[in-house]
């Protein structure tokens, strides 16, 4: 890697004592993590041994930088600092450990070996834990959909540990707080009584789902001499990055722990905290190394004056308050707004805009199209715009689910053809479907023609017949380039019964690796379908090791059971690994607005569609949880109301845009509809906001451009 | 820009405070409010969260108020989009409900059933209720009405039930009232009524299976709105805030609730303007609508009041005629209480040198066709009159208005027999259906690809339309032929040789816009294609955006996505096949599923001219026409309240001819109301009183009908089913007036 040219801000850090405790602060893109990196590099090349860094995220995808630079060619030799959440620490601690706090702490089964749940494996036996009191009638006044119940309970949870309240306190806090139709009440207790199921459960089982692996370590472990001496002798040096991101528990344990190293560097981002709908908490973080040396990071290497000037500009107008009169006003240049009607026409503009752009040699990867959600429908229509034009365009939606990639339909349904044991019998459709996904030139209707004259459901022998089965001219309209692939394709999967192979992940990683991804089928150098069977792959191979185990017997074969789930919508799409490489990829990137801000990494132009969308401004609705209420600033006495819900929302707001703002070079494009996907207006506090800017570009007598 | 008269600039000066504003019919009132919303934003009075709300009747008037304003808006440099939004009043309260479901007593993702829903519903609980209790017949029926007619008798006996009961409920929830409450009521007062227990059992069961689905229907919608403002105070607040200024439209249809929910949300240091007729309130029937709020608010001290008398539209004979109706009415009505229902402002022509004059008059400009006709004989005196005018007159817009729609659909029959175009705006459901038809074609191409009859459907559902020219539909009728005979698809959609499309379909006569017509389709159907494995919800979002640009048709298709999610939710092996399968049923009515408003979005006549609109005397309000046919102006469409009327309420199989529905709303009113004395009176003080509200909003109604026509307009009438009819008093009235005055007939 070439010397990464530092500011005078940075070089100056960069001459602390190693031996010293630090507080950076600064907003995003002023270079805070680059010269922490930097500082990684410079305490492990003078001699502190690689093994007693201790690098703490909050959230895998902001360990990003580090781990790159630890795997650089360029870093010092001999050992590996470790680049951790919390959450990944406790987990090791807890293998360590197990024996010494297994029967402590009301595990059925102490002398067996704990069992680390991941959230698909935890979504799993939560499912299993509720079915009984869903044959209650639990929840039946509330409408919601059973994977979304799950995870709010489970989201409760982790709440009580990441916080520091008892879990059974979860009912409590919520109808306290409850200022609505006292139906709901009873809701609450439901859940209470779920999530203390589940914990029994767990502990039943020695299954450690993230609140309680979280509340061993943390209320347990760390208080024992043999972990906490473990820890301190290991551990001298502390990198701790966006700490604002970070819970208060995880505040608390790393503010005992401060004292006792030789060096720590905290980091602040001083406009962050947009994790604080997973119990984030910029507040508690405020209180950490605050006594500590503070050096403050004030450029930004990142924007444009215009964009800065914008930022403010927005800022002041969000809040509805004058900007100063000093305020620059060279903002104008650094935004474009188009109104339209229909949402058609906004993704036309954008396509249209974009194309324009790169005509200008700008990079597809220097642009961003932001949403504030990412329906399958919009993804689809805009991704058809950007092909057609043939613009490179990669996507991240982590909250996606797996079973909705058309990938993963694909390959589950030649995975049904790969296994009959598993009487899982794919429709014709289905079939056509994956044939027109793994066969290169395969459209719809040849598709449809290989399936409806080749598939024969049932036949012992496969249900795919040769192609040289069928009669010539049926075979010219296929085409024989088609139908050779198709034959290829026939002989893998007959091959592949033949090697008796269990394992759902092995199929997986076969079929991708030995025909889907060669020449003439459509993975072949598709970036997209890679990521998605990775991470298919990862899933399944998680699954399988997070439930085969005596613990829990299965009735069924795991890879069936892994089907059923993932057809039930169950498993996510993305993890931080798949997102990385695709990350890389050269292409427009399209993703909500929130995936954006998690992923850091600032672009040159920034799209933001259906500006008029209230989802720019309101939280998800959450039926059985409350973050806020959840969360330690939350006063106990106190109810949740209308206007908690509006100043939460407004302060939520200028937190987004103006952490988008951060991560943008040069220009904003603002693009309106109307009308929404759904045939409703929204006009949503964003666009008033911008609304407040035009006004002032009038009396400021600048020419508006039509809009 | 907008250049108004005086009295409409006197409208546009308005600073602030209560204001209340009569204008007649043609005034140009849709025109200044919007320039009075568009004033209030551009002159920056609003800060960036706040906006200017307008509140209208129905939902083509929506369409007509927000285009107009983004015009003033959009000319001005600012977005248009933002700073107002306009509403009807199920709009409005919906959008207060769903800000705040959890209050309401509502999951966010509650639906809403439209008013065919909803009367089906009422439909099969009644029916059940009637199987239970079979006495009700005894209790009612007169014995007079003998078993010869009893299948005609059941029928319509069910179908007053269906309609008490329909009434009672949206009555009951006007009033805020329970089922529970109203039983309680009726116990304490040791009352007891069949029909009221009736409709509080049916009212149970409706609540219930509403609750069952997580949906509401629009009555629900409004209560809601209006609890949940009286709640929570810091949301009322917000609201308030957020639209100072309240500008309200046809207010003299405002009803109870919604004269509440306003009075909340403006408060009483808050900006309002009213600006209604109170000569055109045509919605009062079994309804809490009523013009004397507008008339009391205009009276309250304190209220600006302003007049828009000037109108354009009408030429100087029939705006003599719409006063001298008002007039008769004033002074010369034989039932005297009945001299309020039409009042001044009379209209005013336009004032000389007026950008927009009235048309010049004419001696011919009113017919009335004096003579007894029967039903049929009048259709066809309309119909040849039509026969001879429509040829040299293509370039004028005509209608002919009828009190019912059934009798309009004989009138598009006659019509269509008679090879007149027609522009029918009787069905609401019309466009849902070949909405959702539309869409089920397309899955059923998209499920069998390579089938080239589902694609030829599909390819004439997509692109024939009635509002399309003659020419254009037999060119796709044509090019669907083609596709049929198509055999092999994949070369259209998918070629891989360079084939020429004249060469693919063997048909060397495609002309340049046959050629652009199959290119367009042949795109969209390959991206249609593509997105055939999207989950189906999102896959029928992403077909309305490319077929529909009406808000209704995207807000219906999103109702179609949401009912198709929740069968894929209950039945995850469904396939194309089976959610087009939903789809049909849909499609051909089996299930009523009518658009999420009532009210389909405006067309406006003078893009039609030389075709006739067939349409109800209510769903000609806000419309005008130069040439307007009024039919049926007899004594039982148009009764006075005097003896000899018949009333379409007083059934002939009932005890008494009791208005069995008018009775019973009484009863439940002073159920609710706790008032006993109107408890115990007399059988039929309701059902005169009935008459009389009847009488009076047919008065207006046959005001509404005069006022559509620009030059023209002819009335008829005729003598009814049993030939027992005679001319509508007033209607006699104007004829007398006419022929004092010398006015040609």
């Amino acid at each position: 890697m070439a010397l990464t040219e530092l500011t005078q801000e940075q070089q100056a850090f960069l001459e602390q004592p190693f031996e010293s405790k630090l507080l950076l602060i600064g907003s995003a893109g002023s270079g805070k993590t680059t010269a922490a990196v930097e500082r990684l590099k410079s305490l492990v090349g003078n001699g502190i041994p690689a093994r007693s860094v201790l690098i703490l995220v909050p959230q895998r995808s902001l360990a990003i930088p580090y781990v790159e630079a630890v795997q650089n060619a360029g870093f010092p030799a001999g050992g590996e600092p470790a680049v951790v959440t919390l959450g990944g620490l406790g987990q090791r601690m807890i293998s360590l450990f197990w024996p010494m706090i297994s029967k402590t702490s009301g595990f059925a089964k102490p002398n067996f070996p704990p069992q680390f749940l991941t959230l698909e494996s935890a979504q799993y036996y939560m499912a299993q834990v509720i079915q009984p009191f869903l044959q209650k009638g639990y929840f039946e006044n509330i409408s919601i959909d059973p994977n979304r119940l799950y995870s709010q309970i489970l989201d409760n949870i982790n709440k009580a540990a990441v916080v520091g309240f008892p879990l059974g306190e979860i009912g409590e806090r919520l109808k306290k707080a409850w200022s609505g139709e006292a139906s709901r009440l009873i809701t609450y207790d439901q859940a209470q009584e779920c999530a203390v199921e589940f914990r029994k459960f767990c502990l039943k089982n020695n299954l450690l789902d993230y609140s309680l692996q979280f509340e061993l370590f943390t209320g347990t472990l760390w208080k024992t001499l043999l972990c906490h001496e473990y820890l301190i002798r290991n551990y001298r040096h502390l990198i701790y990055d966006n700490i604002e991101e970070d819970v208060p528990v995880a505040h608390d344990l790393v503010s005992e722990w401060l004292p006792e190293m030789d060096s720590a560097l905290l980091i602040r981002d001083t406009a962050g905290g947009f994790r604080s709908f997973l119990g984030a908490d910029p507040d508690s973080a405020q209180n950490l190394g605050n006594l500590y040396e503070q050096i403050h990071f004030s450029r930004s290497l990142n924007q444009s004056e215009g964009i800065k000037s914008f930022q403010s500009a927005l800022h002041y107008a969000i809040q509805d308050r004058k900007a100063p009169e000093s305020d620059s006003s060279d903002w104008q240049d650094a935004f474009e707004v188009q109104s339209f009607r229909f949402y058609p026409e906004m993704m036309d503009w954008t396509v249209d805009r974009i194309s324009l752009l790169l005509q200008q040699e700008v990079r597809p990867d220097e642009i961003a199209v932001l949403t504030p959600y990412l329906s399958d429908s919009l993804r689809f229509s805009l991704f058809n715009r950007f092909e057609l034009k043939g613009i490179p365009v990669k996507t991240f939606r982590p909250s996606r689910s797996l079973k909705d990639e058309p990938v993963t339909r694909a390959l589950l349904s030649l995975a049904k053809i790969a296994y009959p044991q598993w009487h899982m019998i794919p429709s014709k459709q289905d079939i056509r479907f994956a044939l027109t996904q793994s066969i290169a030139g395969a459209d719809l209707i040849r598709a449809d023609l290989l399936a409806q004259t080749l598939y024969q459901p049932g036949k012992p022998d496969g249900p795919f017949a040769p192609f040289e089965q069928i009669r010539p001219e049926m075979q010219s309209r296929i085409t024989f380039s088609i139908g050779e692939r198709y034959e290829r394709l026939r002989q893998w999967l007959i091959e592949f019964r033949s090697r008796q192979v269990n394992e759902l992940d092995i199929f997986l990683s076969s079929i991708f690796g030995e025909i889907l991804s060669q020449e003439g089928f459509d993975f072949h150098q598709n970036l997209e379908a890679a990521a998605v069977t990775a991470r298919l792959v990862e899933s399944a191979l998680k699954f399988r090791r997070a439930v085969l185990v005596e613990n829990v017997p299965l009735q069924i074969p795991i890879g069936k059971e892994y089907t059923n789930l993932l057809d039930r919508g169950l498993i996510a799409a993305q993890s931080v690994s798949s997102w990385r490489q695709q990350m890389q990829a050269n292409a427009v990137l399209l993703t909500p607005a929130f995936t954006f801000l998690m992923s850091n990494r600032p672009v040159r132009y920034q799209f933001w569609l259906d500006v008029g969308s209230h989802g720019w401004w309101t939280r998800l609705d959450q039926p059985l949880t409350q973050p806020y209420v959840l969360s330690r600033q939350w006063d106990p006495s106190m109810r949740w109301s209308h206007d908690f819900e509006v100043v939460n929302n407004q302060k939520n707001l200028d937190r987004l845009v103006s952490g988008l703002l951060s991560r943008c070079r040069e220009k904003v494009f603002l693009g309106i509809s109307g009308m929404n996907e759904q045939g409703n207006e929204e006009r949503g506090e964003l666009v008033n906001a911008v609304q407040v800017l035009r006004r002032k570009m009038i009396a400021m007598g600048s020419k508006v451009e039509h809009v | 820009m907008f250049n108004p008269r005086l009295h409409q600039a006197e409208v546009l000066e308005y600073g602030g405070g209560w204001m209340g504003v009569s204008a007649v019919p043609g005034s140009g009132k849709t025109h200044t409010l919007s320039a009075l919303a568009a004033r209030l934003i551009l002159e920056g009075q609003l800060q960036s969260d706040q906006e200017v709300l307008i509140v209208t009747l129905v939902n083509s008037a929506v369409d007509n108020f927000s285009s107009r304003i983004a015009g003033f808006v959009k000319a001005s440099g600012l977005l248009e989009n933002v700073g107002y939004r306009v509403r009807t009043l199920h709009g409005l309260a919906h959008d207060i409900v769903r800000e705040s479901p959890d209050i309401a007593g509502v999951s966010d993702q509650f639906s809403i059933i439209d008013d065919g829903e909803s009367t089906k519903m009422i439909d099969e609980i009644t029916a059940a209720y009637l199987r239970e209790h079979p006495e009700l017949t005894e209790v009612y029926i007169t014995s007079s009405a003998d078993d010869s007619s009893s299948s005609r008798l059941g029928a319509q006996w069910n179908s007053l039930l269906n309609s008490i009961n329909s009434s009672f409920i949206s009555q009951a929830k006007d009033l805020q009232a329970e089922p529970g409450d109203i039983r309680k009521a009726l116990e304490k007062r040791k009352f007891h009524d069949p029909l009221i227990e009736m409709g509080i059992e049916v009212y149970t069961q409706y609540q219930r299976g509403l609750h069952f689905r997580n949906a509401v229907d629009f009555t629900d919608l409004i209560r809601m709105a209006y609890t949940v403002l009286r709640s929570d105070p810091q949301y009322l607040e917000r609201l308030r805030f957020r639209w100072p200024y309240v500008l309200e439209d046809e207010a003299q249809d405002s009803s109870y609730l919604q004269e509440q929910i306003l009075r909340l949300l403006i408060g009483p240091s808050g900006n309002w303007v009213r600006v209604g007729d109170p000569n055109q309130a045509i919605y009062e029937t079994f309804t809490t609508a009523n013009p004397k709020y507008l008339k009391e608010f205009l009276d309250t001290p304190g209220v600006i009041r302003r007049e828009l008398p000037n109108s354009g539209r009408s030429n100087l004979s029939i705006i003599n005629l719409a006063n001298q109706l008002i007039r008769w009415t004033e002074s010369g009505h034989p039932v005297e209480t009945l001299r309020k229902s039409l009042t001044s402002p009379y209209i005013e022509p336009a004032p000389p040198g007026d950008p927009q004059p009235n048309p010049p008059d004419s001696p011919n400009a009113i017919y009335v066709h004096k003579n007894k006709l029967k039903p049929d004989r009048e259709l066809e005196v309309v119909i040849n009159s039509l026969k001879s005018w429509l040829p040299g007159n293509t370039d004028k817009s005509v209608a002919v208005l009828v009190p019912i729609a059934k009798r309009g659909e004989r009138v598009v029959e006659e019509l269509d027999g008679a090879g007149i175009k027609v522009v029918e705006m009787l069905k609401s459901s019309q466009s849902t259906r070949k909405t959702a038809k539309m869409i089920q074609k397309l899955l059923l191409s998209l499920a069998d690809p390579s089938s080239p009859p589902k694609c030829s459907n599909a390819f004439q559902e997509i692109y024939q339309s009635p509002q399309h020219n003659v020419e254009d539909n037999e060119r796709v009728e044509r090019l669907a032929m083609l596709l049929r005979k198509t055999l092999k698809l994949e070369d259209f959609f998918y070629p891989f040789s360079g084939r020429s499309l004249t060469a693919l379909f063997d048909a060397s006569d495609l002309d340049e816009s046959d050629i652009a017509l199959l290119d367009d389709f042949r795109k969209k159907m390959v991206r249609w294609q593509a997105a055939s494995s999207l989950p189906i919800d999102q896959l029928v979002l992403t077909l309305a955006q490319d077929l529909f640009t009406t808000p209704a048709d995207l807000a219906l298709t999103h109702k179609f996505a949401l009912l198709l999610e929740f069968s894929a939710a209950n039945h995850p092996e469904y396939k194309l096949v089976d959610f087009a399968d939903e789809l049909r049923e849909i499609a051909s009515n089996e299930r009523r599923f009518i658009g999420f408003s009532e009210e389909e979005t405006g067309i406006d006549p003078a893009k039609h001219k030389g075709e006739v609109f067939v349409l109800t005397y209510h769903k000609a309000k806000g419309l005008e026409w130069d040439r307007v046919y009024l039919l049926s102006v007899n004594n039982y469409d148009f009764p006075s309240a005097v003896e000899g009327d018949e009333y379409l309420s007083e059934k002939w199989f009932v005890k008494d001819h009791a208005n069995l529905e008018a009775e019973t709303l009484a009863k439940l009113k002073a159920v609710v109301g706790e008032d006993i004395p109107a408890l115990h009176t007399s059988t039929n003080d309701a059902t005169l009183q009935a008459r009389e509200d009847y009488a009076a909003e047919r008065l207006r109604l046959f005001y509404v009908g005069i006022t559509r026509a620009r030059e023209n307009l002819i009335i008829t009438w005729n003598s009814g089913k049993r030939d027992a009819c005679t001319m509508s008093l007033p209607l006699q009235a104007m004829l007398a007036w006419m022929e004092n005055n010398n006015a040609p007939d």
